[in-house]
């Protein structure tokens, strides 16, 4: 029998076409302000800051240079594959011709719009996701053709039935425990379905041929991410804020035209390394971020306040999927055969995967080992463990995570906000008490 | 005398200041001071060679750089110094970088425990501070130095501010407060809720269903003690533990956090022969902090 429910009445109540057009302008407005504000500040904290940076700014304009080119590319005919979190397989979209885009939302205007359906306990990155789709606010999710999404963690799994109502959800369910042949062959599986379904979107068949180029796109890529990630494990010669721009507009920009932006970059800041120009003091004390996405723009909050603080902190790395974790890993193939490259695709983005949303006997030990791995590696003095209410799998892991700290004899501070500006006063405060926490420890 | 009826602003705490008496500042080699602009109260302590000298603690404005002068000209008051006397301010609290005479801003958090460490001693390793907006649990080595800590949520829920707003509801003098809800032959359930909107509602709900003013007080009062001792055991309670903040006056928040924890905090010293006021820690380690930095950067 055929469901009586219509699609299009499942979650997302009628709003009138004037109100959709008011909030959307008003949001878009208010954002472009915190775009602006965010790289003032940045700009503020960095006197020095190259003019190789500017690129990263214009593109990471949500409204701007990158929106255009992606519609008229549309326009000339090609798709568009949007994805809410990191499982989506890029080597594939791109061997198809498509465009990949990731569409998760990190503005806190649209959270609150969210709140009408969504209630308050519901993760605000899911929250403000679907209040953007509310008004069209993002334009990427807009211009997808289809959305590809992960099942992850519940509030991901629930988004994806809310964007039904208005896009082509193609669903992926990562297995939960990875360290199994089992686990490898089920996701192998999921993989060939998405393979099939970008196949048929775009038109085109995925073959060696193209599948390689896109492995080797994003091989560069990779390439150039870890250049610059490696120069952050040296002496400051970027602030964190910056390193993560870089990093986040990879998830939207042209990968290949990013890769030469972000070599260039490299050029200049290893050549800072030797004259000693540096973004700011040495002794600044090194701050790991782990946790909750911090999504462009409006989760800045917490980056600029860390590096804008007094004292100063210097967000050395991070272990996110909005970070480190976009472009860490490359695809690794021994041989160029189709079913090895596959393969490849397939643990790349089960394997080399520290979200929390896995679990064994002994946890989530890639993510503990990953962490401990990067403290050393950065000469990171304190982490901050940045959750967002509602965030459950990293708000768990928490404990888990703080006792292995301990035991390093490196501090951690549970840092949990929400999205909203009206916590920054007491989050000013609690950043710099860590802050001078860290700093008194270098003292002696 | 103001008669209880004639009395209509129950939550306003009495303002004070002094100088220590026989101490002359025109000796001293190094004179410093602490402000702290908290949400409700500003506090001023002056030093000179790291003795406590004059302080003041008065109720902040709606302007904190207004609050930061006149707490500090509150402690000058009498004492013939003036601004250029000092070697070194450090502003704290809230209001910290609206301290516009101050060399340096450091948190309350990191003053409390320094401020703690001088009034007690070298054993305190848990401090509570409660102040007017926020409560911090907080843990610090045996200089003072702060090890962790941690910081209720964004809220006036379970401070200074809500125990004001009970305070006038009841129609209790803030001083009396904590004496009153220690009158309860037994000790009522708790509220459901510290938010101070909440709270408010809750207890004109509980006086129409014929609770005495008493009553409700001990119940409003328990359930914050019961939100701090979460807090306190979240951080870990190591002995020896103390109570700094305006809300270590507040004698029935201090009786059943001790009772919920097991715990007795170390005894208030004495105001007027000491000096030294827990309500005014964070200027107190404020003042110490102004001394070391002055000091360390003099040497270099």
């Amino acid at each position: 029998m055929a469901s009586e429910i219509e699609v299009g009445t499942k979650y997302i109540p009628d709003m009138s076409k004037t109100e959709i057009e008011d909030l959307r302008k008003q949001f878009t407005e208010s954002s472009l302000k915190v775009i602006k504000d965010n790289i003032d500040r940045m700009k503020k904290s960095w006197p020095n800051r190259p003019k190789e940076m500017e690129y990263f700014d214009e593109i990471s304009n949500l409204f701007g240079k990158r929106q255009q080119e992606i519609s008229e590319q549309k326009q000339a005919g090609k798709k568009v594959i949007g994805y809410t979190c990191m499982f989506a397989p890029i080597e594939l979209i791109i061997a198809a011709g498509a465009i990949p885009v990731r569409v998760g939302s990190g503005w806190y205007d649209s959270a609150k719009l969210g709140d009408r359906i969504m209630p308050v306990e519901v993760c605000p990155v899911i929250r403000s996701t679907v209040g953007a789709k509310m008004v069209h606010l993002s334009p990427f999710l807009e211009l997808s053709d289809a959305v590809i999404t992960p099942l992850t963690c519940d509030g991901r799994t629930k988004l994806s039935e809310i964007l039904a109502d208005y896009k082509t959800i193609w669903r992926m369910s990562p297995p939960r425990v990875k360290d199994d042949a089992h686990a490898l062959q089920l996701w192998k599986e999921e993989m060939m379905v998405i393979k099939q379904k970008i196949e048929e979107l775009t038109g085109t068949k995925i073959t060696r041929e193209n599948l390689k180029e896109a492995i080797e796109k994003l091989q560069k890529a990779t390439k150039a991410f870890r250049r610059l990630q490696e120069i952050r494990k040296g002496p400051p010669v970027i602030t964190g804020r910056d390193a993560m721009l870089v990093n986040q507009t990879s998830l939207w920009d042209d990968i290949e035209r990013w890769t030469q932006k972000t070599d260039e970059l490299c050029d200049v800041l290893e050549k800072r390394v030797e004259e000693k120009d540096y973004a700011t003091y040495p002794d600044t004390p090194r701050v790991m971020i782990t946790g909750t996405p911090m999504i462009w723009p409006d989760s800045w909050k917490v980056p600029n306040l860390i590096e804008e603080a007094n004292p100063k902190g210097l967000l050395a790395v991070d272990e996110q999927c909005s970070g480190d974790r976009i472009l860490y890993d490359p695809v690794g193939v021994d041989e160029w055969t189709m079913s090895d490259m596959l393969n490849a695709v397939t643990e790349r983005y089960l394997m080399a995967c520290t979200c929390p949303c896995f679990t064994s006997d002994n946890g989530n030990e890639d993510r503990v080992n990953w962490i401990m791995d990067r403290i050393k590696e950065y000469k990171v003095d304190g982490v901050i463990y940045y959750v967002v209410r509602g965030c459950i799998l990293y708000a768990m892991e928490y404990a888990r995570i703080k006792r292995v700290l301990d035991r390093m004899n490196i501090p951690v501070y549970y840092l949990d906000t929400e999205y909203t500006r009206e916590d920054v006063g007491q989050m000013k405060t609690r950043i710099e008490a860590f802050l001078e926490m860290l700093e008194a420890r270098i003292d002696i | 005398m103001e008669s209880e009826k004639d009395k209509t602003e129950f939550w306003r705490w009495l303002e004070y200041h002094s100088v220590m008496p026989g101490k002359d500042w025109r000796k001293a080699n190094v004179i410093t001071a602490g402000v702290d602009v908290g949400s409700v109260g500003s506090k001023a302590v002056v030093m000179i060679d790291g003795e406590i000298y004059s302080w003041s603690v008065l109720r902040t404005g709606s302007n904190s750089s207004d609050s930061a002068k006149k707490a500090l000209d509150w402690a000058m008051q009498d004492t013939g110094l003036s601004l250029k006397d000092f070697h070194y301010i450090v502003g704290t609290g809230y209001g910290r970088v609206n301290v516009p005479m101050a060399n340096r801003a450091i948190t309350e958090i990191a003053c409390h425990a320094k401020g703690a460490n001088y009034i007690w001693g070298p054993s305190v390793r848990t401090v509570l501070d409660v102040g007017g907006q926020d409560v911090k649990a907080i843990r610090c080595d045996d200089t003072g130095k702060v090890v962790s800590f941690l910081m209720n949520d964004k809220c006036a829920a379970g401070t200074g501010r809500g125990m004001e707003v009970i305070a006038d509801l009841l129609k209790i003098p803030i001083e009396d407060v904590g004496k009153v809800s220690l009158s309860v032959t037994e000790e009522p359930e708790p509220v459901s809720s510290t938010c101070v909107v909440f709270a408010k509602t809750e207890a004109v709900g509980l006086l129409r269903k014929g609770w005495s003013k008493e009553k409700v007080l001990a119940s409003y009062i328990r359930a914050m003690a019961i939100r701090m001792s979460e807090l306190i055991e979240k951080v870990g309670c190591e002995k020896e533990f103390v109570i700094t903040g305006g809300q270590s006056k507040n004698i029935g928040i201090v009786q059943r956090v001790e009772n919920i924890l097991g715990v007795k905090r170390l005894p208030v010293p004495n105001l007027e022969t000491t000096g030294l006021d827990p309500a005014s820690a964070g200027a107190i380690g404020a003042a110490l902090f102004a001394k070391a930095l002055y000091e360390k950067e003099k040497h270099r």
